[in-house]
């Protein structure tokens, strides 16, 4: 049997996702009142439109309004682990400005003092940077309000409304307010809801914005999405939601556009002509851990595909934008979902992957199986691991197979981005001892940040041996400044008004347009035998054959 | 392997070059193999497979470790004066080189009246990224030539054939370098990059300043100086103080700027200190917000230096006041800035500690704002980072230099 390559098999299988199914996922053509809104979305003015003229050649040249942050959900996990603990980071590095406050809101009992007190110990465990600065805290401990809220109740956001309105006098927040959701998926509804109900969701011409941050998951599938979308647009204008996914806050995320965008050298060979396939992976070695019941409702596919995976496609794919501000950004990105065969029962069963780990042993430990994890059925069908196969049908990509696939429980903490060039035409060497592999530009987002490019070079000496070299680039070989975390990123955007890094409404419901029928197609037809995959392997052998059936391999990462 | 011998020419340099590297290679390649074995051991043999990997590390000579390749990113080329001025920016490039892994030539000399000759030694640097995880590494390396007699007054003959062509060179001058002079001409045109530290140079510095101003206008020269990089906190906590878009206005109404110096003895007595980064404040401040000069600066019977700016239609009174504190000489102690709009006075003032900056905002003598937050100090390593990576013109910086010359020129037009 002749050796496997990663490359080397035409592009003629492409297309194998069937086109059908499309009429049924598309969002509906937006009104002329949704065009208006876009229309002055785009044009609407800065929030600061006189720049402060010391700022230029600093790290920001533009710095948040005064503000209140708003964060609901503020006694949980993520508020704890990831929100304030950015918040607090942007505070001590004088990123936010002094008219700031940090207004708390959730159901449990605190007063402003035990909050803080509470927020302290948080950030002992959860911020990046230790010891916490006392001098920095004790400013920013004064900037918290704590409101007890129950979200369903009226007057607890009458006076909500009523604490924002005395910060302004108190604070100089002026009317400038980011409503943080971190709360459950299913209370965002009802927030919106009560928001718009007080008023909160007006903007005032003498300085007053109001937006609304969203966590992720947007909605569990096509129809629950487009519910969400729908609820949320009954009292926010888009221009006002900012639909965070934290992946794309990371640098080297956000590196990928400077890189694809800001050298010209790659753009030319970017397209069908000269790639043979794209692999994106996105491996974890951690298990469920506590969230076994999150898990059994979501899976890798709701987890993982819908969002991450397909946002680096999106970025890998998109044509360049006309502008990089945010509704040119995602109007691209929307573009390549857009094109996206869309699953049907028969492409899903043939080109889409889904396992469950079982037990085995990652990183010298010995693990369970996700059956036997907390809270998880012992019986469960959720998978744990998804690989697909899809294209992009428009005249860049057209034939090129992208191949994705994310999992919890693989040998390591990866996530890359791979772009496998064409073999060369006529192979000159043939004295050489090996064939030398394609070219391959990876991307490493986690860990280690960085590009690789594989090419091959001629082995030093009399004969004319090729072997496949690496040239190699490391972000910390070449930048002293520390990466800042994806939230600290994004909420300081979120407070700039900056939006690009956000998911817009459309682009949500035409990711899940591509995901939604492979869960439903998973749900008319019996699942695998589960476990599948042991711990520690790369994933279920069906994975494997997806690529070898082409003639083509996964990565070793 | 050992350590190299001493090289007394260019030529003996290159070839310990090419040997150091040779090496390097066959140790790579043993490395590869254990790594070979270690992929194709089952799980239960993978132990004994990283031991033999461990092993053959071992075998390599640069440090111990694995190097799987030579890297540069520029020519740094260091004209460091004495020996012990030498070793320490020997140490600086060792402690900077992972982040930019650089052919370094650090240049000293000694007896100058003696025999012509020169001494090199070749080091390559290993640069770990993640110590003891097994990943591979990159090296560098560092030529370190002292000097003798004639030779040292013609070290651009040296330099030249030691460059990795095709990539960028920063010349570091840390001490007081020698503007105008022979052999300042011989190096600067060798130079993409200039990087000084104004803060450290003899008596006040301002000569100096002005000469390194004057040479950056005319030849377009990219300057690095450490006194405007170790700047960069003040200016965002200046900058801060504009923000709130009420006190914005202010910035077009300023009346004076007073920056606060720790003098070497009371008074400034003798006007030794080095004043370069109390000027530097106000050349910054002055190019930012479009103000030129009436008067220079000059000093003063109490120790102060005094200038007049204009701004729009009024004047600034800029002071260059010596204070006591327990910083080094010729730190800055506090920058204030008095604004006065529509019979509203506003005074920014901005002071800085090791590892933070205190920002406070009166209004109308009632205190706005008092803020402090985490912006450490810069320690060398970083300064040579950052002085690296700028390597294309900075505006910012560009119009500081200028007005800083401005600041300097006397009424006649000559320079101090």
């Amino acid at each position: 049997m002749a050796a496997q390559k990663e490359g080397g098999a035409s592009g003629s299988r492409a297309n194998r996702i069937a086109a059908t199914g499309r009429a049924a996922a598309t969002p509906p053509a937006r009104t002329a009142k949704q065009y208006r809104e876009a229309a002055a979305s785009r044009h609407r003015a800065k929030p600061d439109s006189d720049p402060n003229p010391l700022r230029q050649g600093l790290r920001l040249e533009r710095v948040p309004d005064p503000g209140a942050f708003v964060l609901f959900g503020a006694t949980g996990d993520l508020a704890h682990r990831k929100v304030i603990p950015a918040i607090y980071q942007l505070w001590r590095t004088n990123l936010l400005p002094a008219e700031f406050s940090l207004v708390a809101v959730a159901r449990r009992p605190y007063t402003n003092e035990s909050f803080a007190a509470e927020i302290r110990t948080s950030l002992e465990k959860y911020s990046r940077v230790q010891p916490i600065d006392e001098a920095s805290w004790s400013e920013l401990a004064k900037r918290i309000v704590y409101q007890q809220l129950d979200f369903g109740d009226d007057a607890g956001f009458d006076r909500l409304c009523q604490k924002l309105d005395e910060l302004d006098t108190t604070c100089g927040t002026n009317g400038n307010r980011l409503f943080y959701l971190a709360t459950q998926p299913s209370q965002v509804t009802e927030i919106v809801r009560q928001i718009g109900r007080v008023g909160l969701d007006h903007e005032t011409r003498g300085g007053g914005w109001r937006r609304v941050v969203i966590e992720k998951p947007f909605g569990r599938d096509f129809e629950s999405a487009r519910h969400l979308n729908h609820e949320v647009s009954k009292v926010l204008r888009e221009s006002q939601v900012y639909r965070i996914d934290h992946y794309l806050g990371k640098e080297t995320v956000r590196n990928l556009l400077v890189f694809r965008f800001g050298n010209g050298i790659f753009e030319p060979v970017w397209n069908r002509s000269f790639i043979d396939h794209v692999q994106i992976t996105v491996a974890e070695s951690l298990g469920v851990e506590s969230r076994g019941a999150f898990y059994e409702e979501t899976g890798a596919s709701r987890d993982i595909l819908q969002n991450h995976l397909l946002q680096l496609m999106t970025l890998v794919a998109m044509e360049p934008p006309t502008s990089f501000h945010a509704d040119a950004l995602r109007d691209e990105k929307v573009q390549v979902l857009r094109a996206i065969s869309t699953p049907n029962l028969e492409s899903v069963r043939s080109n889409v992957i889904r396992g469950q780990y079982g037990s085995g042993w990652v990183e010298g430990e010995p693990t369970a199986g996700y059956r036997q994890e907390p809270e998880v059925d012992p019986e469960s069908e959720t998978e744990t691991y998804v690989a697909g196969f899809f294209s992009i049908d428009d005249w860049r990509w057209s034939g090129v197979p992208f191949y994705l696939r994310a999992g919890k429980r693989l040998p390591k903490r990866a996530t890359e981005i791979a772009i496998q060039f064409k073999d060369v035409p006529l192979r000159l060497f043939r004295e050489s001892s090996g064939d030398p592999a394609p070219n391959v530009l990876a991307m490493r987002i986690q860990p280690d940040e960085g590009i690789m490019l594989r090419f091959a070079a001629k082995v030093p000496g009399l004969g004319l041996d090729v072997r496949t070299v690496n040239m190699d680039f490391a972000y910390d070989t070449s930048f002293v400044v520390d990466s800042p975390d994806a939230y600290e990123t994004l909420i300081l955007d979120a407070l700039l008004g900056d939006a690009s890094l956000f998911t817009r409404a459309d682009e949500v419901e035409a990711a899940w347009s591509v995901v939604t029928p492979i869960i439903d197609a998973w749900a008319d037809m019996p699942a695998p035998d589960f476990p599948n995959y042991a711990s520690g392997s790369w994933g279920p052998e069906a994975a494997d054959e997806l690529l070898e059936r082409d003639g083509r391999r996964w990565r070793r990462i | 392997m050992g350590p190299l011998p001493v090289a007394h020419s260019v030529a003996e340099i290159e070839g310990q070059l090419g040997t150091l590297w040779a090496h390097a290679a066959v140790a790579r390649a043993d490395a590869a193999k254990a790594e070979a074995v270690l992929m194709a051991a089952q799980a239960e043999a993978a132990a004994r497979a990283a031991a033999a990997l461990a092993a053959a590390r071992d075998t390599s000579d640069i440090g111990g470790h694995h190097v799987a390749a030579r890297t540069s990113v520029l020519n740094l080329v260091v004209v460091a004066g004495d020996e012990p001025a030498a070793r320490h920016c020997a140490e600086t490039i060792a402690a900077t080189a992972g982040h930019h892994p650089s052919r370094s030539l650090i240049l000293s000399e000694v007896d100058e009246r003696g025999p012509a000759g020169l001494e090199a030694r070749v080091e390559a640097l290993s640069l770990s990224l993640a110590p003891d995880d097994g990943r591979p590494e990159t090296g560098a390396e560092t030529i370190s030539v002292t000097a003798h007699g004639e030779t040292g007054r013609h070290l651009a003959s040296i330099i030249v054939p030691l460059l990795v062509h095709d990539l960028p060179v920063a010349l570091w001058w840390p001490s007081d370098p020698p503007f105008g002079s022979h052999r300042s001409e011989r190096l600067l045109p060798l130079a993409d990059l200039l990087i000084v530290d104004g803060s450290s140079w003899s008596g006040d510095g301002l000569d100096r300043l002005a000469q390194l101003a004057a040479l950056a206008g005319e030849r377009r020269m990219v300057v690095a100086d450490w006194a405007l990089l170790r700047q960069a906190r003040w200016r965002e906590a200046l900058a801060s103080v504009y923000d709130p878009p009420d006190l914005r206005p202010h910035l077009g109404a300023v009346r004076r700027i007073q920056v606060e110096y720790s003098a070497a003895e009371p008074g400034d007595s003798s006007g030794q200190t080095n004043v370069v980064r109390p000027l530097s404040h106000v050349a910054w401040l002055a190019s930012r917000l479009g103000m030129t000069v009436v008067e220079p600066i000059q000093r003063n019977d109490d120790g102060s230096r005094t200038a007049t700016l204009r701004q729009a239609d009024h004047a600034v009174e800029v002071v260059l006041s010596p204070g006591q504190s327990k910083l080094g000489a010729g730190s800055t102690i506090r920058v204030e800035i008095t604004s006065q709009l529509r019979g509203a006075v506003v005074v920014g003032s901005v002071a800085a500690g090791d590892r933070t900056v205190e920002v406070s905002i009166q209004h109308n003598g009632r205190e706005r704002v008092r803020r402090s937050f985490a912006a450490p100090r810069l320690t060398e390593v970083e300064l040579l980072g950052r002085a690296i990576e700028g390597s294309s013109p900075d505006p910012v910086a560009v119009d500081a230099l200028a007005m800083g010359l401005a600041l300097l020129r006397s009424p006649s037009g000559g320079v101090r």
